[in-house]
């Protein structure tokens, strides 16, 4: 068991109510109605363990790759169960903004901290939000004061490499009235050669006025990695936030994502992107929350299967009583590319005032042949053409994340992804062609 | 350089559409196939392109002399045939330049240089009179029956094929869009390019002139002639057709 205590005391009574919520829950199996079932029954919790690392000045090699080469404002790395890295450019510190790791700000930024932890999350929310809650070591803390226009990205970044791991991990940010500023998060895993698990806990509270963007790029790898976290954001009065989260990888991956606009005037726009593959599990549920009328949203959702993979996908728009004036619509789209794979896309919708529109629509499909047979009438080959409509498919989302480096790395994930998957894609599309060509030709009468 | 059709029986899930279709194109000519609607002339184009839906169970295709018949659609592509549909697919989220620029680049070795791509297409959007904002378009997305048509052409102008089968490429146009098809085609039209235009109606030929008529009944090629034969098929009707075929097979 992780240690609990942080020699903070609110904090510690927090942990230890956390504590006993963990322990009393059950490791759950997640449910609906269906054939959809989330279940940990491979996974050896037991086996894991939190792990601490040395301090390092560059950012671990293996995540070179990923993070690319643009400038940043501020970066910070926490790899296992430690903050290994933190790098926060002058002009940031100068214009007041906060870029530390989570346990440092409770020392350093103690009301802040206090203000605004877990002001939307809760250690009830299940076994793994508690054990989040309980057992966070590092984590991140970004405060943009108000009237401040930040550049440059913020960027965070969780590692697992080596297996055996468990990271429980926290990011809160806090961004001020009228300030600007784009965040990105990456959660991203090496090939390692067993188990490990993060789970993990977002909350951003974007001030009124204020206008963010925030990109969450996961990127699990292809070993054993779970994922089971909970991602809040909460937009104030007159404040925008355009979220873009990304998930192309991880052996089983459970999160909630919900967005929140809780004041009149908020607006958020909710784009995300999923790429299964092998025997990988991913299961998303998402929710646009409207606790305020004159809200606005907009949400789009798409996703594409290859090999045994599993994808589940369900996304709620909920607008609360007396949140009048309202406007938003969701859409979902689900693209399989296996014959194995399965997965679903569902939209739903609560609604419990008047005066309001809301609309969704979900789609579960193929990739279709006569776009196939049109790209290679133009001399463009089979594999080729996929790769055209696939990237073409997700195009609308990649469009929406803010900057040139997580739009190439999406790409070229993306096309990874496809070129090993290209016997399979082949197989699936001629399964589906009406005549079967390696049969031969029948009798036909004169 | 030709494009040979040789008895050909083509048949999509289990029924028969084809019974027999010979038809030769050479380099040099332009073609017109006409029929009414279930005739099978689409399903005449789509094989000729090596739809994979539609089987052929007998006969040829020959492309210069190389039997095509099992070729995939992209080498026969690749090897100069061309086929405007009457209905293209749309590809979201892939421009018209983008896409033009894969197709042309499918046939090269060495891919073309971004600034002579650019030059290059803008040259061809120029001659068929497109306005240059509609290559940033996503392809076929959103788009007017009369842009469609545009976008084919200027694909056709582009890949610079040998022969090219043009699907009711007139379908569904008002007047001012057939001319711009019309003029598209007789833009291209000349001694490197064999065309066979399949039509229901003689419209387009009002503009296009064929050197040859073939009209298509039932699946089968019933009359072969002049341009003079779409003229009485205006005058007369498939109807009249139908009956003389019959007649001539009592």
């Amino acid at each position: 068991m992780p240690e609990a205590t942080t020699g903070t005391t609110w904090l510690d009574d927090l942990r230890a109510e956390a504590l006993k919520a963990y322990e009393a829950e059950p490791v759950p199996t997640w449910r609906r109605s269906g054939f959809w079932t989330t279940s940990l029954r491979d996974l050896d919790l037991d086996a894991l363990e939190t792990r601490h690392y040395e301090l390092s000045d560059i950012p671990p090699p293996a995540l070179a790759d990923a993070l690319g080469e643009d400038e940043v404002g501020a970066i910070i790395v926490q790899r296992g169960a430690t903050t290994i890295h933190v790098e926060v450019a002058p002009e940031l510190t100068e214009q007041g903004v906060i870029v530390c790791s989570l346990e440092t700000a409770v020392k350093e930024h103690p009301d802040l901290v206090r203000e605004w932890y877990m002001r939307r999350l809760s250690h009830e929310e299940g076994k793994f939000a508690a054990a989040a809650a309980a057992f966070w070591t590092g984590g991140v803390f970004i405060y943009v004061p108000k009237d401040v226009k930040v550049e440059r990205p913020i960027q965070t970044a969780y590692v697992i490499d080596e297996p055996g791991v468990a990271q429980y991990a926290h990011t809160l940010a806090i961004v001020g009235e009228n300030s600007e500023c784009s965040i990105r998060e990456y959660c991203l895993g090496t090939a390692i050669d067993g188990q490990a698990l993060h789970a993990g806990a977002f909350e951003l509270y974007a001030r009124p006025g204020s206008n963010v963007r925030l990109a969450h790029f996961h990127d699990w790898g292809p070993d054993e990695i779970y994922d089971i976290s909970t991602k809040r954001v909460e937009i104030a009065r007159d404040a925008h936030v355009d979220w873009v989260p990304v998930h192309l990888g991880g052996r089983l991956v459970k999160q909630v994502l919900d967005i929140v606009t809780a004041e009149k005037g908020s607006d958020m726009r909710h784009t995300g992107l999923y790429f299964t593959e092998r025997d990988e599990h991913l299961d998303l549920f998402t929710t646009d929350r409207h606790e305020e009328g004159h809200t606005t949203g907009d949400t789009v959702w798409k996703g594409a299967l290859t090999g045994n993979s599993r994808a589940s996908y369900e996304g709620l728009i909920h607008i609360v009583p007396n949140a009048q004036e309202s406007h938003t619509y969701l859409q979902t789209h689900q693209m399989l590319l296996s014959q194995k794979a399965k997965g679903d896309a569902i939209p739903s919708l609560i609604v419990e005032t008047d005066s309001v529109s809301a609309s969704h629509g979900g789609t579960v499909g193929e990739l279709d042949e006569e776009q196939i047979f049109y790209m290679m009438s133009r001399g463009i080959s089979r594999p080729e053409a996929v790769r055209v409509l696939v990237e073409g498919y997700f195009e609308e989302v990649v469009q929406r994340l803010s900057d040139e480096g997580m739009k190439g790395l999406v790409r070229q994930r993306i096309a990874r992804k496809l070129e090993a998957a290209e016997d399979q894609v082949a197989e699936f599309i001629d399964s589906r062609v009406r005549v079967d060509k390696t049969a031969p030709p029948a009798e036909v009468a004169p | 350089m030709s494009l040979e059709i040789k008895n050909l029986h083509v048949r999509i899930e289990e029924r028969e559409i084809l019974h027999g279709v010979d038809l030769t194109v050479e380099k040099g000519q332009t073609h017109a196939l006409m029929g009414p609607n279930g005739s099978g002339k689409s399903t005449l184009a789509n094989t000729i392109m090596g739809n994979p839906n539609y089987e052929v169970t007998d006969g040829q295709i020959l492309f210069n002399g190389d039997d095509i018949t099992e070729a995939d659609p992209d080498e026969r592509a690749r090897a100069g045939l061309f086929m405007a549909f009457q209905y293209p697919a749309t590809i979201p989220g892939v421009s018209v330049a983008n896409f033009l620029r894969l197709a042309v680049n499918a046939r090269r070795d060495e891919p073309m240089k971004v600034k002579d791509f650019g030059k290059f297409m803008r040259e061809n959007v120029d001659m068929l009179k497109i306005d240059p904002s509609f290559v940033s378009r996503y392809l076929n997305e959103g788009f007017s029956g009369g842009e469609k048509k545009r976008a084919e052409i200027l694909q056709m102008a582009m890949l610079k094929p040998e022969i090219a089968v043009l699907d009711e490429t007139d379908s569904g146009l008002d007047i001012d869009a057939l001319r711009v098809v019309a003029d598209g085609v007789n833009a291209l039209t000349g001694p490197d390019l064999g065309s066979l235009i399949i039509t229901h109606y003689t419209r387009i030929l009002n503009y296009v002139r064929p050197q040859f008529v073939h009209i298509m009944l039932d699946g089968r090629v019933v009359r072969e002639g002049g341009p003079e034969l779409a003229d009485e098929l205006e005058e007369k009707g498939y109807d009249f057709v139908r009956e003389e075929v019959a007649a001539g097979n009592a």
